[in-house]
């Protein structure tokens, strides 16, 4: 009795958690503009609408695609090779290091995002995907360190040891024997470097100009000028991105340990 | 070859590159804010490069304490209103054995990473004033009310953002306590409320302190959930610092108000970090 009103509580605070994205979802099939729900019938209108759209396509496909493709690539590697620093190899200094590893956790994305709006006009730096892949990475860096760092802990050191002691070379029993071990570590840290980016409004908000608009960036001015639907099939498209990333994530790892 | 030196060599030849983008994308920028507080604005040129304690004497200003007074209390109810809907998804997900708890767990992550924006869009379309809510009302014959512009309606926002970053580390420090000891408790006849006050709370404590850390933090640096949810009428710390720095171009003065911002959350840090010794030094006591 007891156990169901839990479960009757929790699937509430569900409902609340999810009843936005749900809406957003229902309201792009909707056939008409009244945001009604539920819809009156089912329609691609709205989906037409966003892939004739060149500031929509432009903003999804040639600029928060590429920049969160970017961002998920360079993150991975540096970030990648500073959790093996930091787990293999480095001994006096590593609480110091791991702790500016962790400050782009602690400052607020809004106050880093106006300082590099502040920084780039002082470096008289062009808005540009460079300005925004370079803000993206300062974010998604942790994740990875994080992810793969907690992956490195867990593959067995002494299987490392045994290679080279069977006369590999320290790269090779890195390269042959770690590095498939972490390979799940360091695809969820990639897939998650990407999501910071492609999600990411607080930074682009500042330092997006007219020719690098953002997904997020262009929903946001949509919304403030002229909400239609158009807005709900480009979200939907988003949700659908990104859930698709976390159940590939959640196959090849623990989702809690990196969140 | 060194067998004392070159694996710290190695070790920072690899962290080298992250060091450097944080340095000069992260610390950098964040010192260039510190001093341009201190500057003075100037209408032509931004800013000049002499000291004044004018950004931060005008911080004072009833003003803008009332936006920062705004700002701490949709933090503070923020939090709350996590703490109270948090602690029964935790215990639900921490001790009801499932073979769905995937499933639970991509439900409650997925909306944490979805664009921000995306999510406030969702309940703009169920509480605007062309949104369902309002729709049903007129449909009913009812008048149609503003359900945005207020402080529940950001806050409400914000706890449906936030919510996954209170009920994780919740999760982990429930999941830590032994069933055995619930059972015990109930065995000597302790009611609900009584195993939640005097059990599950004091001993998942570590768990809510770091998701209340969470939670606070991001919440009272929020921009785009009060200038969608908030209007005009309720503005938060953010909103001036956009507003500063892209409409007005005062520098000077958006960069004291992050500074500030920064300053808030820094102390919280550091309250949080003095708890939790706190709390590990009374359970090794314990």
């Amino acid at each position: 009795m007891r156990r169901w009103a839990l479960v009757g509580i929790v699937v509430a605070i569900y409902l609340f958690l999810l009843a936005p994205l749900l809406i957003v979802v229902a309201v792009s099939f909707d056939p008409t503009d009244a945001f009604r729900f539920p819809p009156p019938g089912v329609s691609l209108r709205w989906y037409v609408a966003f892939f004739t759209n060149d500031t929509f396509m432009r903003a999804f496909f040639r600029v928060s695609l590429v920049i969160a493709a970017l961002v998920s690539v360079l993150a991975t590697v540096i970030g990648g090779l500073a959790a093996v620093g930091l787990v293999r190899f480095l001994a006096r200094g590593r609480t110091l290091v791991e702790t500016l590893f962790l400050t782009p956790i602690v400052v607020p994305e809004i106050l880093l995002g106006a300082a590099l709006f502040l920084y780039y006009s002082r470096l008289k730096w062009e808005t540009s995907v460079a300005g925004l892949v370079l803000g993206h990475l300062v974010i998604a860096i942790p994740y990875v360190v994080r992810t793969v760092s907690a992956g490195l802990v867990g593959a067995d050191r002494a299987l490392e040891e045994a290679a080279m002691s069977l006369g590999a070379t320290r790269v090779q029993a890195f390269a042959k024997v770690t590095l498939p071990l972490i390979r799940s570590s360091l695809a969820s840290g990639a897939i998650f470097a990407f999501i910071v980016s492609f999600s990411d409004i607080n930074l682009a908000l500042f330092v997006s100009g007219p020719q690098t608009v953002t997904l997020p960036v262009h929903i946001f001015s949509q919304i403030v000028w002229q909400a239609d639907p158009t807005i709900a099939a480009a979200s939907t498209l988003q949700i659908l991105l990104i859930a698709g990333l976390l159940g590939i994530a959640q196959r090849v790892f623990r989702l809690r340990a990196t969140v | 070859m060194n067998a004392t030196t070159t694996p710290a060599r190695v070790g920072a030849a690899l962290v080298a590159p992250g060091l450097g983008v944080l340095t000069l994308f992260l610390f950098v920028p964040l010192a260039l804010i510190v001093a341009i507080s201190v500057f003075t604005y100037s209408p032509t040129k931004i800013w000049l490069p002499v000291v004044t304690a004018a950004n931060y004497q005008k911080f004072f200003h009833p003003y803008y304490v009332g936006v920062t007074w705004t700002t701490v209390k949709i933090g503070l109810l923020t939090t709350m209103v996590c703490a109270v809907l948090g602690y029964p998804v935790a215990y639900f997900l921490a001790r009801v054995p499932s073979r769905w708890l995937g499933v639970w767990l991509f439900l409650l992550v997925t909306p944490l990473m979805v664009s921000s924006v995306i999510r406030i869009f969702g309940w703009l379309v169920i509480l605007g004033r062309r949104g369902i809510v309002n729709a049903t009302l007129e449909a009913a014959g009812f008048q149609g009310v503003d359900l945005l512009h207020n402080v529940v309606a950001v806050v409400a926002g914000l706890a449906g953002l936030l919510l996954p970053f209170m009920v994780l580390p919740l999760m982990a420090a429930i999941e830590t306590i032994p069933r055995s000891v619930e059972e015990a408790a109930r065995n000597l006849g302790a009611t609900t409320p009584q195993l939640f006050w005097r059990v599950l709370f004091p001993l998942s404590l570590p768990g809510l302190v770091s998701g209340s850390l969470l939670v606070y933090t991001v919440s009272i640096s929020a921009l785009v959930t009060p200038a969608l949810m908030g209007g005009r009428k309720v503005r938060m710390l953010g909103n001036l610092v956009y507003d500063e720095v892209l409409t007005s171009m005062n520098w000077p003065f958006a960069s004291t108000i992050a500074v500030a911002l920064l300053a808030f959350t820094v102390v919280v840090m550091t309250l949080y970090l003095r708890t939790m010794r706190a709390l590990a030094r009374r359970s090794g006591l314990a």
